[in-house]
């Protein structure tokens, strides 16, 4: 009997785990470090002054209810619409909705969200769907009843929603689910998974001073970075590829955002500020809620339109790095000044990456006058080091992997805008010809016989130009 | 209630026929008819095997069966006879079964030495490998030789590179060389029944021939790590034509340098 019931009770609480196991839970957002290293007031704000948090929130939600913070150049997804009649009967609502101009309303639609007027920021079901008249029968219609005119949106947010879960299933487990480079298989992986919340991606076909494009962003999904853990996701249709950058761009605006805003507050209200401050708590409280209230507001704007503009205008053409002289031919000859200008004093590639490319340059033996990014502390360890804290070993170009692609474009681009949030500088002042030297030599350092035989022995086979045999 | 015991088993043996007959022309066994042609040869071996089990799991269950029967069906005060310990017995179900087994491994042979062994390997894929695939966690990447070379083991000036995505010819033998950056992987296309370890430090050559046109998995079968659920290419088996070209749209686009295409852009943009 008591055999059974023991049997009984291991049963039960074997249940009970598996249920506690599968049970959905919450993910959230993470902060970044320098917004908890704020004072917890300035952190989570004051009734009617909304703290870094709450400011953040507000704008870009949390994993379970993203918001779509329209000004962003991001594709939330959905077909703008304005509601044109209501009619409401004991069924339910239904809504006549009119396309914006340039809009064509989709075949199918679940949900309709109201962006304007009084039901702005609710989502309702639609249960029936007529894509020719646009009318839509809703589930419920919100308390605060939308009326005619009011901006909406079939089926909003549908990409970013997709791009959630893609990301959630392929990307989460190392980037973290809120782009922080820090989930759980990160701490396996050297290097570490791009913490992207700075807004900063190394490899770009954009110059020096421009955020990343979707098309990089793209090519980074599609072709994985070798020599990295990032891998190939090639086989993926490019509707979700086309999800999961949007998803991608939405964490890294955001992350950007939380550190724009917290840049107003960390001079005089960080924790290590507060250390050094003469004044009463209570009085400092009281600034920082003055500030918060009168303040923090328009900088939130600001911060939002920069951010804005910025994004917006890294997929512009006026971004891209064009090289205003084809590929000069990769020669003997051009990989030999290549080698020259590699080793010049005012280039010194050679001063990181070493006089034969292995990237042992005396800079990786020297110590960093820099700090920690986030501890502020200065490196105890020799060698670079690049935006993220990481200790940044020069690319060693011996090896033939080049993690940022290996088209002669994609080497240009390395040495034009240099590699973003590492220790390798932009070389935009330099002339075109001549960084399509290095590039020329770079790309025969693998297979010299010795340091600077320049690829003697691959020299007798020139770029063969597109529509070769 | 006894016969019914002797029944059920017998009952067993006759699904287990029906099944293995329905079975291939159902396809329920493989995830398609062989695409390749060595997968005729392989689904020929699981074939054989398959009916050296069938017959094996007919015998055993009909025996079973009749031995049930008996003890159903005979006079409840008549003597059992006990085997256990029976010589005879023993050295007849060592012996039987070591014969199936050496049946197995010599007829295997051929085909065993048609997939391993080099100099087995048809002519055209022996002229050499079409291509590199080297598995790393968790991705195919994939080297050709520059178009009108051979392949070298070491990369040379000119190679393209490519990932995930293999592109073949149909309907010609073909060679390619399988490494592993790291772990140890497999090559596993299910359709063309093509499978191979990658060994870390080895170059381990590798043949098909695809018969017809069209896309294929390939996956990794070795447990490789976190990802290996990740590791999914596909293989593209095309004319010799088709392929051809797609090599040297390759060369093209990994020659870019970012100018051709810039001045038609602007033009169109303007328009």
């Amino acid at each position: 009997m008591s055999k059974a019931l023991r049997l009984r009770s291991l049963v039960l609480t074997s249940a009970l785990a598996l249920s506690a196991g599968c049970s959905d839970f919450d993910s959230a957002f993470v902060y970044s470090e320098r917004t908890t290293n704020l004072m917890p007031e300035a952190q989570d704000g004051f009734e009617d002054a909304p703290g870094v948090k709450r400011l953040v929130d507000d704008k870009f939600g949390n994993p379970q209810q993203l918001k779509a913070w329209l000004k962003l150049p991001v594709d939330f997804g959905g077909s703008s619409a304005t509601v044109g009649e209501i009619v409401a009967d004991a069924g339910g609502a239904k809504v006549k909705l009119v396309a914006v101009e340039g809009v064509t309303l989709p075949e199918s639609a679940k949900s309709l969200q109201f962006v304007s007027g009084a039901a702005a920021g609710q989502s309702v079901g639609i249960t029936a769907w007529d894509a020719k008249t646009g009318e839509a029968t809703l589930a419920s219609l919100p308390e605060a009843a939308p009326v005619a005119g009011d901006a909406c949106s079939v089926d909003g947010g549908e990409v970013l929603k997709q791009g959630r879960v893609l990301y959630m299933r392929h990307c989460s487990h190392c980037h973290g689910s809120s782009g922080d480079g820090n989930g759980p298989t990160a701490q396996y992986l050297n290097p570490r998974p791009r913490d992207y919340r700075n807004g900063v991606f190394k490899f770009t076909s954009t110059n020096d001073l421009s955020k990343v494009s979707r098309d990089d962003i793209t090519r980074v999904l599609k072709y994985g970075i070798p020599g990295t853990y990032m891998p190939s996701f090639l086989l993926m249709e490019d509707s979700e590829i086309h999800a999961i950058v949007e998803y991608v761009r939405f964490l890294s605006i955001r992350g950007e955002y939380e550190l724009k805003l917290v840049a107003e507050l960390t001079g005089d209200y960080s924790v290590k500020a507060l250390e050094s401050r003469q004044e009463k708590r209570s009085e400092i409280v009281d600034e920082l809620k003055k500030f918060l209230k009168e303040d923090m507001p328009g900088a939130a704007t600001g911060a939002g339109d920069e951010l804005a503009e910025q994004w917006t205008a890294a997929n512009t053409e006026e971004a891209r790095i064009i090289p205003s002289v084809p590929r000069v031919p990769d020669t003997e000859e051009s990989r030999r000044k290549g080698r020259e200008l590699y080793l010049s004093k005012t280039l010194n590639c050679a001063d990181c990456h070493g006089i034969d490319g292995a990237g042992n340059g005396p800079q990786t033996m020297a110590f960093e006058d820099k700090a920690h990014p986030i501890t502020g502390v200065k490196y105890s360890e020799p060698g670079l080091h690049d935006a993220w804290g990481n200790l940044n070993q020069p690319r060693n170009l011996q090896t033939g992997i080049f993690r940022g692609g290996r088209r002669p474009i994609d080497l240009f681009c390395r040495i034009h805008a240099g590699i973003k949030g590492s220790a390798m500088p932009s070389f935009k002042n330099t002339a075109h010809e001549d960084i399509w030297h290095i590039v020329n030599y770079v790309l025969s350092i693998q297979f010299e016989s010795e340091p600077g035989s320049a690829g003697v022995a691959a020299a007798a086979t020139p770029a063969p130009a597109a529509g070769a045999e | 209630m006894k016969k019914f015991w002797a029944l059920f088993f017998w009952f067993w043996p006759i699904v287990a026929l029906w099944v293995c007959f329905a079975a291939p022309g159902r396809n329920w066994w493989f995830p398609s008819p062989p695409k390749s042609t060595l997968g005729h040869q392989i689904d020929g071996l699981f074939y054989l095997i398959l009916i050296i089990v069938a017959l094996t799991f007919v015998g055993t269950e009909a025996a079973l069966g009749y031995v049930m029967w008996r003890g159903a069906t005979k006079d409840a005060s008549s003597k059992a006879w006990f085997s256990h310990g029976s010589h005879k017995l023993e050295i007849i179900w060592t012996i039987v079964p070591a014969f199936v087994l050496v049946f197995i491994s010599l007829t295997q042979l051929d085909v065993l030495a048609d997939i391993r062994v080099l100099s087995k390997f048809p002519d055209e894929a022996k002229k050499g490998a079409l291509a590199e695939v080297t598995a790393r966690q968790f991705e195919w990447r994939i080297r050709y030789p520059k178009p009108g070379t051979m392949l070298m083991t070491d990369p040379q000036p000119g190679d393209l590179y490519f990932v995930n995505e293999l592109h073949v010819p149909a309907a010609v033998p073909t060679m390619v060389n399988l490494r592993t950056q790291d772990v140890q992987h497999a090559f596993f296309a299910p359709k063309l029944r093509v499978k191979q370890d990658a060994v870390p430090g080895l170059v381990i050559p590798l043949w098909f021939e695809i018969e017809e046109a069209g896309e294929y998995e390939l996956l990794c079968a070795e447990l490789c790590g976190w990802g290996h659920y990740k590791m999914k290419a596909r293989i593209v088996a095309d004319s010799p034509k088709g392929v051809s070209d797609y090599l040297t749209r390759l060369e093209a686009e990994q020659n870019e340098d970012g100018v051709a295409e810039a001045p038609a852009g602007e033009e169109s943009a303007e328009e």
